[in-house]
Protein backbone atom coordinates (compact mmCIF):
# COMPACT_ATOMS: atom_id res chain seq x y z
CA UNK A 1 0.00 0.00 0.00
CA UNK A 2 1.01 3.28 -0.88
CA UNK A 3 1.31 6.16 1.86
CA UNK A 4 -1.89 7.93 1.91
CA UNK A 5 -2.45 11.46 3.72
CA UNK A 6 -3.69 9.95 7.35
CA UNK A 7 -6.13 11.97 9.47
CA UNK A 8 -5.62 13.05 12.70
CA UNK A 9 -8.48 12.10 15.43
CA UNK A 10 -8.11 14.50 17.92
CA UNK A 11 -8.67 12.09 21.59
CA UNK A 12 -9.39 14.68 24.00
CA UNK A 13 -11.94 12.31 25.95
CA UNK A 14 -14.69 14.08 24.21
CA UNK A 15 -16.07 12.74 21.33
CA UNK A 16 -17.68 9.87 19.65
CA UNK A 17 -14.81 8.56 17.91
CA UNK A 18 -15.73 4.78 17.74
CA UNK A 19 -18.45 6.01 15.54
CA UNK A 20 -16.49 8.70 13.70
CA UNK A 21 -13.79 5.74 12.88
CA UNK A 22 -16.25 3.27 11.16
CA UNK A 23 -17.43 6.11 8.93
CA UNK A 24 -13.65 6.24 8.14
CA UNK A 25 -13.22 2.78 8.13
CA UNK A 26 -16.32 2.48 5.70
CA UNK A 27 -14.98 4.98 3.32
CA UNK A 28 -11.50 3.56 3.44
CA UNK A 29 -9.67 6.71 4.94
CA UNK A 30 -6.81 5.86 6.83
CA UNK A 31 -6.92 7.74 10.21
CA UNK A 32 -5.08 7.82 13.46
CA UNK A 33 -6.08 8.90 17.19
CA UNK A 34 -3.66 11.73 18.73
CA UNK A 35 -4.06 12.59 22.69
CA UNK A 36 -1.28 15.14 22.32
CA UNK A 37 -0.09 16.99 19.17
CA UNK A 38 2.84 15.06 19.19
CA UNK A 39 1.09 12.32 18.30
CA UNK A 40 -0.83 13.89 14.87
CA UNK A 41 0.15 12.37 11.47
CA UNK A 42 2.61 14.64 9.59
CA UNK A 43 0.48 15.49 7.01
CA UNK A 44 -3.34 15.54 6.17
CA UNK A 45 -6.69 16.53 7.89
CA UNK A 46 -7.00 16.84 11.39
CA UNK A 47 -10.49 15.94 13.13
CA UNK A 48 -11.77 17.70 15.95
CA UNK A 49 -14.88 15.67 17.17
CA UNK A 50 -16.80 16.90 20.19
CA UNK A 51 -19.62 16.21 22.64
CA UNK A 52 -20.32 18.00 26.10
CA UNK A 53 -19.55 21.40 27.45
CA UNK A 54 -17.72 24.21 25.51
CA UNK A 55 -15.63 24.93 29.00
CA UNK A 56 -14.82 21.44 29.75
CA UNK A 57 -13.70 20.36 26.66
CA UNK A 58 -11.97 23.65 26.20
CA UNK A 59 -9.70 22.67 29.65
CA UNK A 60 -9.51 19.40 27.74
CA UNK A 61 -7.79 20.33 24.43
CA UNK A 62 -5.47 23.04 26.29
CA UNK A 63 -4.04 20.34 28.75
CA UNK A 64 -3.11 18.13 25.81
CA UNK A 65 -1.28 21.49 24.23
CA UNK A 66 -4.29 21.52 21.42
CA UNK A 67 -5.38 24.84 22.13
CA UNK A 68 -2.08 25.98 21.73
CA UNK A 69 -1.15 23.66 18.27
CA UNK A 70 -3.94 24.28 16.88
CA UNK A 71 -3.65 27.42 15.94
CA UNK A 72 -0.25 26.58 14.83
CA UNK A 73 -1.07 24.08 12.67
CA UNK A 74 -3.88 26.15 11.08
CA UNK A 75 -1.44 28.91 10.42
CA UNK A 76 0.79 26.24 8.65
CA UNK A 77 -2.04 25.69 5.99
CA UNK A 78 -2.80 22.17 8.09
CA UNK A 79 -6.60 21.45 7.13
CA UNK A 80 -9.04 21.39 10.49
CA UNK A 81 -12.27 19.87 10.40
CA UNK A 82 -14.95 20.63 13.81
CA UNK A 83 -17.55 18.38 14.13
CA UNK A 84 -20.76 19.45 16.75
CA UNK A 85 -19.04 20.91 19.26
CA UNK A 86 -15.89 20.98 17.80
CA UNK A 87 -17.32 23.74 15.20
CA UNK A 88 -18.38 25.86 18.06
CA UNK A 89 -15.01 25.66 19.48
CA UNK A 90 -13.45 27.14 16.36
CA UNK A 91 -15.54 29.62 16.84
CA UNK A 92 -14.49 33.29 18.92
CA UNK A 93 -16.65 32.12 22.16
CA UNK A 94 -20.18 30.15 23.08
CA UNK A 95 -22.70 31.61 25.32
CA UNK A 96 -22.40 28.44 26.86
CA UNK A 97 -19.05 29.05 28.85
CA UNK A 98 -19.56 32.74 28.38
CA UNK A 99 -15.58 33.72 30.58
CA UNK A 100 -13.80 30.96 27.87
CA UNK A 101 -12.53 31.93 24.63
CA UNK A 102 -12.99 29.76 21.68
CA UNK A 103 -10.03 28.95 18.99
CA UNK A 104 -11.07 32.13 16.91
CA UNK A 105 -10.67 30.07 13.76
CA UNK A 106 -13.87 31.12 12.38
CA UNK A 107 -15.59 34.31 12.81
CA UNK A 108 -18.33 34.43 14.94
CA UNK A 109 -20.38 33.15 18.42
CA UNK A 110 -22.02 30.72 19.60
CA UNK A 111 -26.04 31.01 21.27
CA UNK A 112 -28.52 29.22 22.80
CA UNK A 113 -31.20 27.88 20.47
CA UNK A 114 -34.53 28.44 21.53
CA UNK A 115 -36.54 30.26 23.05
CA UNK A 116 -39.83 28.43 21.56
CA UNK A 117 -38.58 25.18 20.19
CA UNK A 118 -37.39 22.27 22.25
CA UNK A 119 -33.41 22.05 23.23
CA UNK A 120 -31.14 20.33 23.04
CA UNK A 121 -32.30 20.07 18.93
CA UNK A 122 -31.80 16.55 19.22
CA UNK A 123 -33.09 14.79 15.63
CA UNK A 124 -32.83 15.13 11.58
CA UNK A 125 -32.93 18.50 9.90
CA UNK A 126 -33.17 19.28 6.41
CA UNK A 127 -29.85 21.87 5.01
CA UNK A 128 -30.17 24.09 2.51
CA UNK A 129 -27.06 25.49 1.08
CA UNK A 130 -26.35 29.37 1.49
CA UNK A 131 -23.07 29.95 0.08
CA UNK A 132 -21.59 27.93 -2.78
CA UNK A 133 -18.54 25.73 -1.82
CA UNK A 134 -15.75 23.80 -4.09
CA UNK A 135 -16.10 20.84 -2.32
CA UNK A 136 -19.78 20.76 -0.88
CA UNK A 137 -22.55 20.29 -3.51
CA UNK A 138 -26.61 21.56 -3.04
CA UNK A 139 -27.76 19.25 -0.34
CA UNK A 140 -31.06 19.69 -2.11
CA UNK A 141 -33.23 19.38 1.03
CA UNK A 142 -31.01 16.39 2.23
CA UNK A 143 -31.54 15.53 5.98
CA UNK A 144 -28.45 14.90 8.57
CA UNK A 145 -28.04 14.49 12.32
CA UNK A 146 -28.23 17.11 14.95
CA UNK A 147 -27.60 16.97 19.12
CA UNK A 148 -26.93 20.38 20.16
CA UNK A 149 -28.38 23.08 22.59
CA UNK A 150 -25.92 25.80 20.98
CA UNK A 151 -25.43 27.03 17.48
CA UNK A 152 -23.45 29.23 15.35
CA UNK A 153 -24.52 32.74 14.30
CA UNK A 154 -25.14 32.23 10.40
CA UNK A 155 -23.03 34.61 8.34
CA UNK A 156 -22.59 35.49 4.89
CA UNK A 157 -19.71 32.24 4.21
CA UNK A 158 -22.28 29.99 5.73
CA UNK A 159 -21.78 26.96 3.31
CA UNK A 160 -25.06 25.23 4.25
CA UNK A 161 -28.04 26.67 6.84
CA UNK A 162 -30.36 24.98 9.48
CA UNK A 163 -33.36 25.93 11.27
CA UNK A 164 -34.49 24.90 14.86
CA UNK A 165 -36.75 27.79 15.75
CA UNK A 166 -34.00 30.35 14.09
CA UNK A 167 -31.71 29.59 11.17
CA UNK A 168 -28.00 28.74 12.02
CA UNK A 169 -24.56 27.86 10.42
CA UNK A 170 -25.04 24.16 9.90
CA UNK A 171 -21.65 23.88 7.88
CA UNK A 172 -19.25 26.95 8.37
CA UNK A 173 -16.01 27.18 5.93
CA UNK A 174 -12.73 29.67 6.00
CA UNK A 175 -10.15 28.31 3.26
CA UNK A 176 -8.84 24.98 5.25
CA UNK A 177 -10.81 24.94 8.62
CA UNK A 178 -14.40 23.77 8.48
CA UNK A 179 -16.71 23.34 10.71
CA UNK A 180 -19.84 20.72 11.20
CA UNK A 181 -22.53 21.25 13.37
CA UNK A 182 -24.63 18.07 12.24
CA UNK A 183 -23.28 14.79 12.78
CA UNK A 184 -22.02 13.27 9.12
CA UNK A 185 -21.10 10.33 10.84
CA UNK A 186 -24.46 9.99 12.16
CA UNK A 187 -26.45 11.00 9.50
CA UNK A 188 -26.75 7.80 6.99
CA UNK A 189 -25.48 8.11 3.87
CA UNK A 190 -25.86 11.63 2.73
CA UNK A 191 -23.56 12.32 6.04
CA UNK A 192 -21.20 10.02 4.56
CA UNK A 193 -20.63 11.80 1.18
CA UNK A 194 -20.29 14.93 3.36
CA UNK A 195 -18.04 13.98 5.25
CA UNK A 196 -15.87 12.62 2.19
CA UNK A 197 -16.33 15.15 0.28
CA UNK A 198 -14.77 17.43 3.19
CA UNK A 199 -12.25 15.12 3.86
CA UNK A 200 -11.00 14.42 0.11
CA UNK A 201 -10.87 18.35 -0.26
CA UNK A 202 -8.75 18.57 2.57
CA UNK A 203 -6.36 15.99 0.74
CA UNK A 204 -7.36 12.57 2.44
CA UNK A 205 -6.88 9.60 -0.13
CA UNK A 206 -7.83 6.05 0.04
CA UNK A 207 -4.58 4.57 -0.49
CA UNK A 208 -4.10 3.30 -3.76
CA UNK A 209 -2.61 -0.72 -3.86
CA UNK A 210 0.91 -0.66 -5.02
CA UNK A 211 2.01 -2.47 -8.35
CA UNK A 212 2.77 -5.86 -7.38
CA UNK A 213 7.01 -5.86 -7.92
CA UNK A 214 7.76 -9.12 -9.19
CA UNK B 1 -38.79 21.36 13.51
CA UNK B 2 -36.32 18.28 13.18
CA UNK B 3 -37.71 15.09 11.41
CA UNK B 4 -40.42 12.70 13.42
CA UNK B 5 -38.30 9.96 14.37
CA UNK B 6 -39.16 5.81 13.85
CA UNK B 7 -37.42 4.05 16.33
CA UNK B 8 -37.23 0.04 16.09
CA UNK B 9 -35.96 -0.88 19.81
CA UNK B 10 -34.01 -4.24 20.44
CA UNK B 11 -33.72 -6.49 23.46
CA UNK B 12 -30.59 -7.38 24.40
CA UNK B 13 -29.62 -10.53 26.65
CA UNK B 14 -25.91 -11.69 26.53
CA UNK B 15 -24.97 -9.96 23.61
CA UNK B 16 -27.90 -11.60 21.45
CA UNK B 17 -31.50 -9.94 20.23
CA UNK B 18 -33.76 -11.31 21.61
CA UNK B 19 -37.98 -11.16 21.56
CA UNK B 20 -40.44 -12.76 24.11
CA UNK B 21 -42.62 -15.34 22.76
CA UNK B 22 -45.70 -15.70 24.96
CA UNK B 23 -45.49 -18.83 27.22
CA UNK B 24 -42.01 -19.94 25.49
CA UNK B 25 -39.40 -17.10 27.14
CA UNK B 26 -37.11 -15.63 24.67
CA UNK B 27 -36.23 -16.49 21.65
CA UNK B 28 -32.74 -15.24 19.60
CA UNK B 29 -33.13 -13.07 16.33
CA UNK B 30 -30.11 -12.56 15.66
CA UNK B 31 -26.72 -10.38 16.74
CA UNK B 32 -27.00 -6.75 17.46
CA UNK B 33 -25.02 -5.92 14.42
CA UNK B 34 -26.61 -7.77 11.96
CA UNK B 35 -30.36 -5.91 12.89
CA UNK B 36 -28.32 -2.66 13.07
CA UNK B 37 -27.53 -2.98 9.40
CA UNK B 38 -30.75 -3.85 8.69
CA UNK B 39 -32.41 -1.28 10.61
CA UNK B 40 -30.06 1.27 8.70
CA UNK B 41 -30.91 0.01 5.68
CA UNK B 42 -34.31 0.31 5.98
CA UNK B 43 -34.27 4.04 7.16
CA UNK B 44 -34.70 3.98 10.97
CA UNK B 45 -33.65 7.09 11.98
CA UNK B 46 -32.33 5.67 15.38
CA UNK B 47 -32.39 2.63 17.50
CA UNK B 48 -32.69 1.80 20.93
CA UNK B 49 -31.10 -1.13 22.59
CA UNK B 50 -32.16 -2.26 26.10
CA UNK B 51 -29.74 -4.74 27.68
CA UNK B 52 -32.10 -7.21 29.45
CA UNK B 53 -28.85 -9.63 30.95
CA UNK B 54 -29.96 -10.16 34.61
CA UNK B 55 -26.79 -9.93 35.85
CA UNK B 56 -23.55 -7.83 35.91
CA UNK B 57 -21.23 -10.29 34.25
CA UNK B 58 -23.17 -10.83 31.32
CA UNK B 59 -23.47 -7.01 30.99
CA UNK B 60 -19.24 -7.14 30.96
CA UNK B 61 -19.53 -8.31 27.03
CA UNK B 62 -21.92 -5.69 25.93
CA UNK B 63 -18.58 -3.06 25.55
CA UNK B 64 -17.82 -5.35 23.25
CA UNK B 65 -20.81 -5.71 20.95
CA UNK B 66 -22.07 -1.51 21.47
CA UNK B 67 -18.39 -0.95 19.70
CA UNK B 68 -19.02 -3.32 17.18
CA UNK B 69 -22.28 -1.63 16.37
CA UNK B 70 -20.89 2.02 16.62
CA UNK B 71 -18.54 0.89 13.90
CA UNK B 72 -20.91 -0.40 11.31
CA UNK B 73 -24.15 2.37 11.96
CA UNK B 74 -24.64 5.21 10.42
CA UNK B 75 -27.39 6.66 12.33
CA UNK B 76 -27.65 7.08 16.28
CA UNK B 77 -28.37 4.89 18.98
CA UNK B 78 -29.11 4.84 22.86
CA UNK B 79 -28.08 1.61 24.80
CA UNK B 80 -29.57 1.06 28.16
CA UNK B 81 -29.94 -1.47 30.98
CA UNK B 82 -28.64 -1.49 34.45
CA UNK B 83 -26.86 1.82 33.99
CA UNK B 84 -26.59 3.15 37.90
CA UNK B 85 -23.18 5.01 37.99
CA UNK B 86 -21.54 7.85 35.57
CA UNK B 87 -19.15 5.24 34.87
CA UNK B 88 -21.26 2.59 33.30
CA UNK B 89 -22.39 5.66 31.02
CA UNK B 90 -19.18 6.38 30.27
CA UNK B 91 -18.21 3.12 29.38
CA UNK B 92 -21.31 2.76 26.97
CA UNK B 93 -20.65 6.23 25.32
CA UNK B 94 -16.93 5.91 25.39
CA UNK B 95 -17.47 2.58 23.41
CA UNK B 96 -19.50 4.44 20.78
CA UNK B 97 -23.25 5.04 21.81
CA UNK B 98 -24.63 8.00 21.54
CA UNK B 99 -26.89 8.12 24.23
CA UNK B 100 -27.72 6.12 27.33
CA UNK B 101 -30.75 5.30 29.10
CA UNK B 102 -31.60 5.16 32.48
CA UNK B 103 -34.62 4.00 34.52
CA UNK B 104 -34.96 2.27 38.04
CA UNK B 105 -31.49 3.36 38.96
CA UNK B 106 -32.83 7.19 38.21
CA UNK B 107 -35.80 6.24 40.38
CA UNK B 108 -34.44 5.15 43.01
CA UNK B 109 -31.53 7.73 43.29
CA UNK B 110 -32.88 10.82 41.17
CA UNK B 111 -29.32 12.36 41.05
CA UNK B 112 -28.00 10.33 38.94
CA UNK B 113 -29.58 12.00 35.73
CA UNK B 114 -27.96 15.03 37.19
CA UNK B 115 -24.11 13.69 36.82
CA UNK B 116 -24.92 12.11 34.04
CA UNK B 117 -26.03 15.52 32.38
CA UNK B 118 -23.23 17.53 33.79
CA UNK B 119 -20.56 14.92 32.91
CA UNK B 120 -21.63 14.36 29.23
CA UNK B 121 -24.33 16.67 28.41
CA UNK B 122 -28.21 16.10 28.77
CA UNK B 123 -28.46 15.41 25.21
CA UNK B 124 -26.46 12.18 25.92
CA UNK B 125 -29.27 10.92 28.78
CA UNK B 126 -32.46 9.52 27.88
CA UNK B 127 -34.71 8.81 31.02
CA UNK B 128 -36.97 5.61 30.15
CA UNK B 129 -40.24 5.67 32.42
CA UNK B 130 -42.91 2.71 32.64
CA UNK B 131 -46.51 3.62 33.34
CA UNK B 132 -49.44 2.59 34.17
CA UNK B 133 -52.94 4.07 34.37
CA UNK B 134 -54.10 4.77 38.16
CA UNK B 135 -57.16 5.58 40.06
CA UNK B 136 -54.91 7.82 42.70
CA UNK B 137 -52.21 9.27 40.47
CA UNK B 138 -53.69 9.25 37.09
CA UNK B 139 -50.43 7.74 35.77
CA UNK B 140 -47.91 5.76 38.13
CA UNK B 141 -44.83 5.33 37.54
CA UNK B 142 -43.28 1.47 37.86
CA UNK B 143 -39.73 -0.12 38.06
CA UNK B 144 -38.16 -3.14 37.06
CA UNK B 145 -40.13 -3.69 33.80
CA UNK B 146 -43.18 -2.79 34.80
CA UNK B 147 -43.07 -4.64 37.74
CA UNK B 148 -42.77 -2.92 40.76
CA UNK B 149 -44.96 0.09 41.84
CA UNK B 150 -43.54 3.21 42.89
CA UNK B 151 -45.83 5.81 44.50
CA UNK B 152 -44.56 8.42 42.22
CA UNK B 153 -46.90 9.67 39.64
CA UNK B 154 -45.73 10.26 35.71
CA UNK B 155 -46.73 13.70 35.98
CA UNK B 156 -44.44 14.71 38.97
CA UNK B 157 -41.77 12.42 37.74
CA UNK B 158 -41.69 13.68 34.05
CA UNK B 159 -41.20 16.99 35.25
CA UNK B 160 -38.81 16.39 37.34
CA UNK B 161 -36.42 14.21 35.33
CA UNK B 162 -36.71 17.23 33.45
CA UNK B 163 -35.57 19.43 35.94
CA UNK B 164 -32.56 17.19 37.06
CA UNK B 165 -31.19 17.23 33.40
CA UNK B 166 -32.63 14.08 31.45
CA UNK B 167 -32.60 15.14 27.20
CA UNK B 168 -35.43 12.93 26.06
CA UNK B 169 -38.00 11.31 27.43
CA UNK B 170 -38.77 7.30 26.58
CA UNK B 171 -42.69 6.66 27.75
CA UNK B 172 -43.97 3.26 27.91
CA UNK B 173 -47.63 2.46 28.20
CA UNK B 174 -47.53 -0.68 30.59
CA UNK B 175 -51.24 -0.82 29.66
CA UNK B 176 -50.62 -0.72 25.77
CA UNK B 177 -47.36 -2.37 25.57
CA UNK B 178 -47.68 -5.91 23.78
CA UNK B 179 -51.37 -5.18 23.11
CA UNK B 180 -51.42 -3.36 19.36
CA UNK B 181 -54.06 -1.54 20.38
CA UNK B 182 -52.54 1.88 19.78
CA UNK B 183 -50.46 4.41 21.83
CA UNK B 184 -52.20 6.16 24.64
CA UNK B 185 -52.67 9.42 23.40
CA UNK B 186 -54.24 10.79 26.66
CA UNK B 187 -51.00 10.35 28.03
CA UNK B 188 -48.83 11.65 25.42
CA UNK B 189 -50.87 14.63 25.39
CA UNK B 190 -49.99 16.26 28.85
CA UNK B 191 -46.37 14.43 28.09
CA UNK B 192 -45.24 16.20 24.87
CA UNK B 193 -45.96 19.41 27.07
CA UNK B 194 -42.14 19.10 28.40
CA UNK B 195 -39.86 21.22 26.76
CA UNK B 196 -37.50 18.13 25.95
CA UNK B 197 -38.57 15.34 23.37
CA UNK B 198 -40.42 12.63 23.68
CA UNK B 199 -40.22 9.10 22.30
CA UNK B 200 -43.81 7.49 22.62
CA UNK B 201 -43.76 3.62 23.27
CA UNK B 202 -45.94 1.03 23.73
CA UNK B 203 -49.12 -0.26 22.05
CA UNK B 204 -47.63 0.31 18.39
CA UNK B 205 -50.23 -2.15 15.89
CA UNK B 206 -50.88 -0.34 12.97
CA UNK B 207 -49.70 2.38 11.01
CA UNK B 208 -52.34 5.10 12.03
CA UNK B 209 -51.55 4.32 15.77
CA UNK B 210 -48.12 6.20 14.88
CA UNK B 211 -50.02 8.70 13.07
CA UNK B 212 -51.87 9.26 16.34
CA UNK B 213 -48.77 9.45 18.38
CA UNK B 214 -47.25 11.89 16.60
CA UNK B 215 -50.38 14.47 15.92
CA UNK B 216 -50.30 14.08 20.05
CA UNK B 217 -47.03 15.34 20.30
CA UNK B 218 -44.63 12.72 20.43
CA UNK B 219 -41.38 13.45 18.67
CA UNK B 220 -40.72 10.26 17.90
CA UNK B 221 -42.08 6.57 18.33
CA UNK B 222 -40.73 3.20 19.29
CA UNK B 223 -41.71 0.03 18.24
CA UNK B 224 -40.21 -3.75 18.39
CA UNK B 225 -42.23 -6.56 17.46
CA UNK B 226 -43.99 -4.89 14.40
CA UNK B 227 -40.82 -3.94 13.06
CA UNK B 228 -38.25 -6.83 13.79
CA UNK B 229 -41.47 -9.83 12.41
CA UNK B 230 -41.43 -6.96 9.64
CA UNK B 231 -45.05 -7.11 9.88
CA UNK B 232 -44.71 -3.19 9.24
CA UNK B 233 -41.80 -2.39 7.27
CA UNK B 234 -39.95 1.04 8.35
CA UNK B 235 -40.15 2.53 4.74
CA UNK B 236 -43.42 2.02 4.48
CA UNK B 237 -44.59 3.23 7.38
CA UNK B 238 -42.49 6.22 6.86
CA UNK B 239 -44.26 7.02 3.34
CA UNK B 240 -47.77 6.90 5.05
CA UNK B 241 -46.45 9.16 7.76
CA UNK B 242 -45.12 11.81 4.92
CA UNK B 243 -48.04 11.02 2.64
CA UNK B 244 -50.09 12.78 6.08
CA UNK B 245 -47.91 15.82 6.49
CA UNK B 246 -45.72 14.88 8.78
CA UNK B 247 -42.23 15.77 9.00
CA UNK B 248 -40.19 12.41 8.15
CA UNK B 249 -36.93 11.60 6.78
CA UNK B 250 -37.81 9.60 3.76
Amino acid sequence: MSAAPTITLIDYDAGNLASLEGALDRMGLVHLRAATPEQAAATGPIVLPGVGHFDAAQRSLAERGWWRALPELVAEGRPLLGICLGLQLLAEGSEEAPRAAGLGLIPGIVRRLGPGVKVPHMGWSQVRQHMPHPALPDPKGAWLYFVHSYALEPSTESVYLADHGRPFAAIEARGMVMGFQPHPEKSGRPGLLLLQSALTWMGARTPVPEEPCN
Amino acid sequence: MPAKRVIPCLDVKQGRVVKGVQFKGLRDIGHPVELARRYDAESADELVFLDISASLEARGTRESWVRDVAHELSIPFTVGGGVSKVEDARSLLRAGADKVAVNSAASLRPALVTELADAFGRQCVVAAVDVKRDPVLGWRVYLKGGTEPTERSAQDWLWELNELGAGEILLTSMDRDGTGDGFDLPLLDWASELPIPLIASGGAGREVHFLEALEHGADAVLAATLFHENLLPIPRLKAYLAEHDLSIRI
